[in-house]
Formats: structure tokens, C-alpha cells, sequence
């Protein structure tokens, strides 16, 4: 078979929600290689940085678009298209609470990044103030936070977009975890990213705001050594940031355009031809959004969380239809069994005839 | 300008297209100078008849306070 065979991409969008424990795609960017299966199932996936970043191990896919999460549930809402560019210019923007040698970590990192990978990134403005990250817990167990100073954070992104950036990488300093049983979990691999949902909010504030690109690495001083860690929290230890991922990310990620300044080869939720997320997490923006304009809901089981919002709870199914799936390689096949125009109910059995 | 977390339960229709249904009631509730930053359902209550009753855990954005 040649690749001028297949038929046209089935644009795709791949939602694992951040900072609910996740079985795959709850630790260090360990949906990864779902969303490489998926990105070539549909050869159009959308997703978001908690999907891709994996601290220092990261993959760049051209099929892949990096979106990020108040992002993502515009584009699904419709109030935003996705435009592929060549590059971004990335905007570096670093708390003024990180200490100056963790400072220094971050500002090699972005270099080795200019000169390894050959990204445009800066210019670099720290805040005035330190953002004073804090991190909550909801009464589901999924992870929240909060920052004192929102203001500080959105000043510093404005001069980064007067300077000319068209993307925005955000370092923060994030409490350090002294040993608690949540963090010890984690490592073992059954525990909430504590971290997570604060991270999702400063992205979603700066987001918000410019409408630009953007994503976030928390700073943090290293961990003792853990040798029984969880593989798939391994990324996250393996070097002094997080940030190579969130460079490598936003280099490429699309822009967001509005919908009244579309032009040909822009990404548009009403091009989505799937939605692909853990059946016990489907109460977020984006899957409903998607899900209520008519696009298929494929809801993988494995992928269990400490939420349980499935589809049935939820009441979904009537306006376009719900196919749980046990693995992401069976949420793959299903994909590709869309995009080549072959109904699902003929991949199993019973098969039920048409009522006379 | 200041950031506040929200936890709420939400009783919506047994049927119909769930989000406008969601965004209206969360309008309603915290108001339109308050912008809902992120938000999730993270419950679902089944044992109340003929609705839809959500847990909603979200963060909010009020602009004009400092």
C-alpha cells in the first residue's frame, strides 16, 4: 500500500483530562505513544500539552497539533480555528520566586533548545513579583491550585506579546513536596499528579487573555532518588525541568484564529470527525462541546481515573453516537474505521438486520 | 483581580444537549462579571429521578478585585 491510498485525514481530538489520575496519560506525558497510534489512525490529532509533554522526552509528529486546554474546548465550542504554522517564537516568561540557580536551569534548557533543536525562543521576562503558586485538592480527589498573584503573571505575558512572541512557555515555582503519601504515590504509579491542575490554570489564564498559544513547566528542586519508581512517571526525573517538552510543543503549535478570519488549511470543529477520551472523564468543555456537534465519542474503558462521569451518567448518546472501546489501540481501529468510511456496528457481532 | 475555586451541585433536564443546558445554569449561578476559567463535572448524582444531577469543581476569574 502506498500513502496515496489513504484516504483523507478524519481530524481527531484526544482529550485526557489533567490532574485526575489518570491509569494512561496521568503521569509524565505517558499518553504519548497513544497519541502517536492515534495521530496515524486519523492523520489529524488535536490534543492537548498533558498528552505530550514528558518533561525532557518529548515527540514532534506533524500530524499531532499541540493545543492548549482553554484552547482545545474553544476550538470545540467552534469559537476558535487551529492554523498550522512553520514555527512559533517563543515567549519566556519565569516566576520571580524560582531561585537563581533553578533559574539558571530553565534558561539552559531553553538554550540547549535554540541550539540543539534549532527553536526560536525569547525574549525572557521574569514577573515582578513572585506568582506564589498553591496547590488544592477537589472533593473528587482531582487536582486544583491557585496563584496569588494572576495579575503579575498576565503583565508578564503582555510584555513578552509587545516584544513580539507569538507563543508563551510560563516556568513557575511550585511548592516543594517535602515527602507526603500523595507524592509517594504518584511515584509508585497510583497516585493524582498534585501538581496538574494548577499548571492547567495559569495556562488557561494566559490563554485566555492573548489567545495564544501556551503552556507551562512548574520548577521544582530535585527528588531523592525513588528506585522503585513508576516508569511512567520516570520523565519527570530524568533531568533539572520540565521544560524541553513545553519548547518542543509550542514550536509548532497551531495559532488560533477567530472563525470570521478563516482561511483555507485551517482546522475547524466542524472538520472533527472523532473524540477520543477515558469513558469515567467525559465531563469536560471539550468532549461535551464536540460531542454535542454531532461528533462520535469513541470512550475507552481501561483508562480509568478517580472520576466516573461516563456517557451514561451524563445522559450522551443522542446526538451522536458513543462507542466504548476497552484500549486506545482499539480506539486506533475505530478511528481508522471512520476515516475509511466503514460503519463500526459491522466490526462486531451480533449483527442485528434491518427492521422490516 | 483574583482566582477562587468553586464547588457546586447542578440540577439540569433528564434530556437535551447537555453543555448549553450547563453553561446557562453556571451563568446563573456565579453571575456574568465572574468568568469561569476551568471547569469539570466530576460527579454525577443518578438517584435524583427525571434530572441531571452534577457536581461541578471549577476556578473562577473575578477581574475587578485586587
Amino acid at each position: 500500500m502506498t500513502t496515496g491510498l489513504l484516504p483523507p485525514p478524519l481530524p481527531t481530538l484526544m482529550v485526557i483530562p489533567t490532574g485526575i489520575g489518570c491509569e494512561l496519560g496521568g503521569y509524565a506525558g505517558d499518553a504519548l505513544p497513544a497519541a502517536r497510534l492515534l495521530a496515524a489512525a486519523s492523520g489529524c490529532l488535536i490534543t492537548h500539552p498533558n498528552v505530550m509533554n514528558g518533561a525532557a522526552l518529548y515527540w514532534s509528529d506533524r500530524r499531532i497539533h499541540y493545543v492548549e486546554g482553554w484552547s482545545l474546548n474553544r476550538f470545540a465550542a467552534g469559537d476558535r480555528l487551529l492554523r498550522p504554522v512553520a514555527s512559533q517564537r517563543i515567549g519566556l516568561l519565569i516566576d520571580a520566586g524560582i531561585e537563581e540557580s533553578l533559574r539558571h536551569r530553565q534558561l539552559q534548557a531553553a538554550d540547549a533548545c535554540r541550539a540543539t533543536l534549532g527553536l526560536d525562543i525569547g525574549p525572557v521576562v521574569t514577573t515582578e513579583v513572585p506568582l506564589d503558586v498553591a496547590l488544592t485538592r477537589g472533593a473528587s480527589g482531582s487536582s486544583w491550585g491557585q496563584l496569588a498573584r494572576p495579575d503579575a503573571l498576565l503583565r508578564a505575558a503582555e510584555q513578552l506579546v509587545a516584544a513580539g512572541a507569538t507563543a508563551l512557555a510560563v516556568v513557575a515555582r511550585f511548592p516543594d513536596d517535602g515527602g507526603s503519601d500523595a507524592l509517594a504515590a504518584y511515584r509508585l504509579g497510583s497516585g493524582v499528579d498534585a501538581l496538574a491542575g494548577a499548571e492547567a490554570v495559569i495556562s488557561h489564564l494566559v490563554s485566555c487573555e492573548f489567545g495564544l498559544p501556551c503552556a507551562h513547566a512548574p520548577a521544582l528542586a530535585p527528588l531523592p532518588l525513588e528506585p522503585d519508581l513508576d516508569p511512567r512517571a520516570a520523565a519527570e526525573e530524568l533531568g533539572h525541568t520540565f521544560l524541553p517538552c513545553v519548547l518542543v510543543g509550542l514550536s509548532r503549535a497551531p495559532s488560533l484564529v477567530r472563525p470570521d478570519q478563516a482561511r483555507q488549511g485551517d482546522l475547524g470543529a466542524d472538520g472533527l470527525g472523532a473524540v477520543v477520551a477515558p469513558a469515567g472523564a467525559l465531563g469536560g468543555e471539550a468532549v461535551l462541546a464536540a460531542h454535542g456537534r454531532g461528533v462520535p465519542l469513541i470512550a475507552v474503558t481501561s483508562n480509568r481515573s478517580v472520576l466516573t462521569v461516563d456517557a451514561r451518567a451524563l445522559g450522551l448518546g443522542a446526538e451522536a453516537p458513543v462507542f466504548e472501546v476497552e484500549s486506545y489501540a482499539e480506539a486506533a481501529g475505530l478511528v481508522l474505521a471512520l476515516r475509511e468510511g466503514i460503519s463500526p456496528p459491522a466490526l462486531g457481532r451480533p449483527f442485528r438486520a434491518l427492521p422490516a | 483581580m483574583r482566582l477562587e475555586p468553586l464547588e457546586l451541585w447542578l440540577d439540569l433536564p433528564e434530556t437535551g444537549n447537555l453543555l448549553p443546558q450547563l453553561r446557562e445554569a453556571l451563568r446563573l449561578h456565579v453571575g456574568d462579571s465572574v468568568q469561569l476559567l476551568r471547569w469539570a463535572i466530576t460527579a454525577v448524582d443518578s438517584s435524583v429521578a427525571g434530572s441531571r444531577r452534577l457536581r461541578i469543581e471549577a476556578v473562577l476569574l473575578h477581574r475587578d478585585e485586587q
